[in-house]
């Protein structure tokens, strides 16, 4: 018992001077104090606080900087707000285009509440930015405009430039065949730096290059408008290529002089009718196959 | 009211504080226990890695037990129940020795024998023990590391020397 209480105390470095001697009096003395210096041999690795404490810090500043990570969404919506506003800004400033097919009219309102009706078969360009300050639009077909007052209105068409200062007028511009009517106001058409003035009424018509003489308008609209195609004194290969442009059916000719002149009009909602209103005038027959209609002399 | 927002882990001087005064403890109980094939060193880093990512659920007085149970848990995951083994440092031999061949063969039959007499020990036994032993740390200091009394303490640590002994004369 005295020697279990003795090593004990040992163990707990506990002994006093008396005791140590003791201590050293028990048989296995020897025993122990070997086993206790190889013990020594196993000491674990030498751990240095200091060093191993500047790792864990650098470890420690990694989970800190993760604080700042309110910056990648922050970057991310300033991303997508810079691609959204470039994609507005894009189609925004891009021109507007408005195109009509064979028999479709339709109606365009510009940004100053001006109206452009257009015909079948027609496009009309324009860009609705600064259009206040650049009136300025492009044409390919036949269209009636309404122009609201304000600075100059051009329509640019590869016949010629039309300019007005809010007026009604149409356009007409196929190809080789280009004719402006003015209904209201005064416009100014620059044909091959020539400028022609028309007043409420006047028309100026080129066909095949040839400038042709005015004929005084009554009405106050184009016929178009109403459904209708009229024509004074057209040579019918224009009527007939207006008549392409209304009604789907293929049109053959067959031994017909095509520079008579034509004055008339026809619906564009009856294709009987309308055959009729341009083939009895003519002396001509006609006869529909399908989608061709083939038209001959009687 | 002052003093508590004082003694939160996340201050970094009382968590610095608390790294010099546990880290080697923790990793001498983790080599001790566990080897050092699986790394202590790493662990001990991680453990504080995780005190300071929870530093504010932990509290202070808390913080040791906290490291211990987590580094001991980090350990049983990578634990594969492979069998401990303590590395013997051979401290550099003196090129002149006045120890006889025969003394030296002894002596190194007898380290193995230690070794593997070490390995036989419970966890418990042999980290209580080589803290007392190599570590020179006394039971009391021992008995706070491992929220354990001091009896207990003495048992497992007696219980470790008169184990070994035995089977040192068996082997």
């Amino acid at each position: 018992m005295k020697r279990e209480e003795l090593i004990k105390k040992w163990l707990d470095h506990n002994l006093n001077t008396e005791e140590q001697n003791a201590f050293e009096q028990l048989e296995d003395y020897n025993e122990l104090i070997k086993m206790n210096e190889a013990l020594k041999h196993f000491k674990a690795p030498d751990f240095s606080i200091d060093q191993t404490y500047e790792t864990l810090k650098t470890n420690l500043e990694v989970k800190k900087s993760n604080l700042n990570h309110w910056l990648k969404p922050f970057l991310k919506i300033a991303a997508i707000l810079a691609i959204g506003f470039s994609i507005y800004y894009y189609t925004t400033t891009l021109d507007t285009h408005v195109n009509t097919v064979i028999a479709e009219q339709t109606t365009v309102q510009l940004p100053d509440h001006s109206t452009v009706a257009l015909n079948s078969n027609s496009t009309l360009t324009f860009n609705k930015k600064d259009w206040s300050d650049n009136r300025e639009l492009k044409l390919h077909g036949e269209a009636f405009f309404k122009v609201a007052k304000g600075k100059k209105f051009d329509v640019i068409t590869t016949d010629g430039i039309v300019s007005v200062l809010g007026t009604q007028f149409n356009i007409k511009q196929r190809e080789s065949y280009f004719e402006v009517t003015c209904y209201e106001g005064l416009v100014a058409v620059t044909h091959k730096h020539n400028t022609t003035t028309l007043k409420p009424g006047d028309t100026f018509k080129i066909i095949d290059g040839k400038l042709l003489a005015n004929e005084k308008e009554n009405a106050m609209q184009p016929q178009w408008l109403r459904g209708e195609s009229s024509f004074k004194s057209v040579p019918l290969k224009y009527v007939i290529a207006e008549f392409k442009n209304q009604y789907k059916q293929n049109i053959i000719t067959e031994n017909i002089d095509l520079s008579r002149l034509f004055t008339g009009s026809f619906t564009h909602n009856n294709l009987d009718l309308a055959l009729k209103s341009v083939t009895i005038p003519l002396n001509l027959s006609y006869s529909q196959s399908g989608e061709s209609i083939l038209l001959k002399r009687e | 009211m002052s003093k508590s927002l004082q003694d939160n882990i996340c201050e970094s001087q009382l968590f610095e504080r608390l790294y010099k005064k546990h880290s080697k403890n923790l990793h001498d109980f983790l080599y001790y226990k566990f080897g050092d094939h699986l790394n202590p060193e790493d662990k001990v880093q991680e453990a504080f890695i995780k005190l300071w990512q929870n530093c504010g659920k932990v509290a202070p007085n808390k913080a040791k037990s906290y490291l211990f149970t987590t580094a001991n848990n980090l350990m049983l995951n990578a634990f594969a129940h492979q069998k401990v083994v303590l590395r013997y440092n051979n401290k550099p031999q003196k090129t002149s020795t006045n120890e006889t061949p025969e003394f030296l063969l002894q002596e190194k039959e007898y380290h193995q024998k230690l070794q593997t007499a070490l390995s036989k020990l419970t966890e418990a036994q042999r980290v209580a023990f080589l803290m007392n032993r190599v570590e020179g740390k006394r039971f009391k200091e021992i008995a706070e590391l491992l929220d354990i009394s001091v009896k207990g303490v003495e048992k497992r640590i007696y219980g470790a020397l008169k184990k070994l002994r035995e089977d040192i004369d068996e082997l």
